[in-house]
């Protein structure tokens, strides 16, 4: 059976458009400190996907980093919908910035392939407004069309049944599951075409699940055998919203209860599902449809996610397109379902369920605290405590698997001379307190420029108090970044034992002493 | 005559059981628990972390001990998460033995629509995350204690607090009473590590009193047993030479 004729309509660099960047400007958007998507000028420079934030910057000069919004980027890409919609009601959003019809009512209705790829073109153009290109392509089965739309200029018609003759030249790296195609091409097969010739049921005994998805794509068939789905029994869930909500927060908090409830049941009969519709109504009875597909299982937060992102789009869009009253109903019918396959969690190391709770709760102080109320160590280099160690926002790591150490080149630690060795102080003040350090007769004690204190310190003046000191070391200066005039720093280090049993470190900085960290 | 055979099955079932009592795993107190760094099992009644405790620390050298308690499950594949204190010393908390890859340090105070405090942030954490280390400069009310211990105890997580060893709810308190750093001379040296006495206090099976003698930050960042006196090599400054 032949896959269902597609059509893919993509927006190249949707990531940098969505931000309200021009694409001659060089900008790269950034998630997890790799960069995603790069504007074609910074391309230029070099800059590609999977680059690290530092090597992309040393690329390109005045390169701009933005982190990425995914809530933004599906938020901009609703009134590009919108314009497909007297087209089809059917339309599958399969990332922002891509989206998929059914070709089948579209191409009979308006006379064949090329008359829908125009109308789509103009639509889309019309609504973009020249912010970016729109690529077209036709094709049999979501996947060859994607690609198809990825080869356009600007459009690019497959004809029906000759996909698999489309795709076999293609190099094996476009089905996007690196492990599985690094064996590959360690075998030899560098093409999709030379991957079809394999025996399907030697790659099923060789790469089993995976595997035969991938063959099967690969052959221009659906990545699962028709029969493998599951009729559906009507598993659509829905909530009526009363009085009706006009406000973004009160609908998507009830779209999240409902995607749990849905997403408990989905789990308990062992499904998951890859495409789910949501459907919105208002209390005039305006609806809107839309579906959404996710290469793993969409999970409950994802589901709410895209209900919030869809609805933020329609709310909050231009008056033409804007519902004239609340949202009264939601309804979320799970489109394309699959056998649980179910993640397999590791025990030791790897993903684990622990980290899965622990990645949840952070999502979810995050919503309610704020972003940066949530954050993660990370290793950075430094000679101080407080620079050695930083906080950054737990929202733009993954938390999964992560590794705090950014400094490793090659798996080696480059070595910070002047470092004090362990055992490093276990409180470091964001913000240091001003103290005296006095000598003998009372006098402050100054290092001189060859890094010699005047006079052997005898008493720590904190906050008016003065407290006598046991024992000292020091001072250990410290001459950094003195070819930036605006980083350049001094500073002369002590480590200060007072009689009350407090260890400090204490710095001199511009001629004023500060306690920088303690050993408590 | 004598059923041999009923007396056989009888016999049977009666080894059966004294089979199932030895081979029935130990699913005590210590099943309740979470490992902690060697250096530190003797502190604690059952040897380890019990699940659903509120331990709290005191005394100079507070936080590093908060540090070496938590560091016990983290190292096990716990999570760490730190409420209300951010000027831990996180070098500090790696060289204790905390991985930093499960560690998040969370402000309470940074939502400006929320009311929910310290305590809101606590209850929300306890289940998801294994230990939660609260800083010195967080109030709960007593009233949020009962409600959060009775929350800890169900899920199994397990607060550890600085510095608020005498408020209500402290199941095992630990005390440093006495601290003395070795390595750091007059004008020399550096220091090396602190040799702490810590005593414990607490309600149930911890109220019996206990002590110790730890190196507490040892050489190494890491919580040291001191059965004995160290030897004296250990403790000797690295740094002599600057002197």
């Amino acid at each position: 059976m032949a896959p269902v004729r597609t059509l893919v309509a993509w927006c190249p660099d949707w990531p940098v458009v969505a931000l309200g960047r021009e694409l001659h400007e060089s900008v790269a958007v950034i998630f997890a400190n790799r960069v995603i998507a790069a504007s074609p000028a910074a391309r230029q420079h070099g800059v590609a996907r999977g680059l690290r934030r530092r090597v992309a910057q040393s690329r390109c000069a005045d390169l701009d980093v933005i982190e990425r919004d995914e809530a933004r980027e599906a938020r901009s890409f609703e009134p590009v919908l919108a314009a497909l919609d007297d087209i089809t009601p059917r339309v599958e959003v399969t990332r922002p910035g891509t989206c998929a019809i059914a070709m089948r009512g579209p191409s009979r209705y308006f006379g064949g392939d090329e008359a829908v790829a125009d109308l789509v073109r103009q639509r889309m153009g019309e609504a973009l407004a020249g912010r970016t290109e729109i690529r077209v392509g036709i094709a049999d089965g979501p996947f060859a069309a994607g690609l198809a739309a990825r080869a356009a200029r600007p459009t690019r018609i497959i004809e029906e049944g000759t996909s698999p003759g489309f795709l076999a030249p293609m190099s094996i790296s476009v089905l996007e599951r690196p492990e599985l195609t690094d064996v590959l091409v360690r075998l030899g097969l560098r093409s999709l075409g030379s991957f079809a010739d394999l025996p399907p049921a030697d790659v099923l005994a060789r790469f089993g699940d995976e595997g035969r998805g991938a063959h099967r794509l690969a052959s221009g068939l659906e990545e699962r055998p028709p029969d493998a789905r599951l009729a559906p029994p009507d598993w659509s869930i829905s909530t009526e919203i009363d009085p009706p909500a006009d406000r973004i927060d009160r609908v998507a908090f009830c779209a999240r209860t409902l995607a749990d409830d849905l997403h408990q049941r989905l789990e308990h009969d062992g499904i998951s599902c890859v495409r789910i519709a949501i459907e919105a109504e208002t209390e005039y009875g305006e609806t809107l449809l839309r579906l959404w597909r996710h290469e793993g299982a969409l999970s409950a937060a994802a589901i709410a996610d895209r209900v919030r992102w869809q609805l933020d789009g329609w709310l909050n869009g231009s008056a033409a397109t804007r519902p004239s009253g609340g949202i009264a109903r939601v309804t979320l019918v799970p489109d394309e379902i699959v056998p649980a396959k179910g993640r397999q969690l590791g025990f030791w190391g790897g993903e684990t369920e622990v980290d899965e709770r622990a990645a949840r709760v952070a999502a979810r102080l995050q919503g309610q605290l704020g972003a940066d109320a949530v954050m993660v160590p990370e290793r950075r280099g430094g000679r101080h405590p407080d620079e050695q160690l930083v906080l950054v926002p737990a929202a733009t790591v993954e938390l999964r698997g992560r590794s705090a150490d950014e400094r490793a080149v090659d798996g080696e630690v480059p070595p910070w001379p002047g470092q004090l060795p362990a055992p490093s102080p276990s409180r470091v003040p964001a913000k240091p307190h001003a103290v005296e350090l006095t000598d003998a007769a009372g006098e402050m004690v100054t290092v001189t420029g060859r890094g010699l204190a005047s006079a052997p310190p005898v008493a720590l003046v904190i906050r008016g108090r003065t407290v006598p000191i046991s024992g000292w070391a020091g001072p250990w200066p410290v001459d950094e970044r003195w070819w930036d005039t605006d980083d350049h720093r001094r500073r002369a280090r002590f480590q200060i034992l007072t009689e009350d049993g407090q260890a400090r470190l204490v710095t001199l900085e511009h001629g004023q002493w500060w306690v920088t960290a303690l050993w408590d | 005559m004598f059923d041999t055979r009923e007396m056989a099955a009888a016999e049977r079932v009666t080894n059966l059981r004294l089979v199932a009592d030895k081979v029935a795993p130990l699913a005590l107190a210590r099943e309740r628990t979470m490992p902690l760094l060697p250096a530190l099992t003797s502190l604690f009644p059952e040897g380890g972390l019990r699940r659903g405790s509120i331990v709290a620390t005191d005394g100079v050298g507070a936080t590093s001990l908060a540090l070496a308690v938590a560091a016990g499950p983290s190292a096990a594949g716990s999570w760490t998460a730190v409420v209300g204190d951010p000027g831990l010393g996180l070098a500090a908390a790696a060289e204790s033995g905390l991985v930093l890859e499960r560690m998040l340090v969370i402000d309470p105070n940074a939502g400006q629509g929320s009311d929910k405090g310290a305590a809101g942030v606590v209850a929300a954490l306890v289940g998801a995350i294994d230990v939660v280390l609260v800083g010195p400069g967080v109030r709960i009310r007593p009233a949020d204690v009962r409600r959060l211990s009775a929350r800890m105890r169900e899920r199994g997580s397990v607060l550890i607090r600085v510095g608020a060893i005498d408020e209500p709810g402290v199941d095992i308190g630990l005390r440093i009473v006495e601290s003395e750093w070795t390595g750091l001379g007059v004008g020399h040296g550096l220091l090396r590590a602190r040799r702490v006495r810590i005593e414990t206090q607490g309600r149930g099976s911890a109220a019996r009193p206990r002590g110790a003698a730890f190196l507490l930050p040892g050489p190494h960042g890491e919580p040291v047993a001191l059965g004995e006196p160290a030897p004296e090599h250990e403790l000797r400054p690295v740094l002599q030479a600057l002197a």
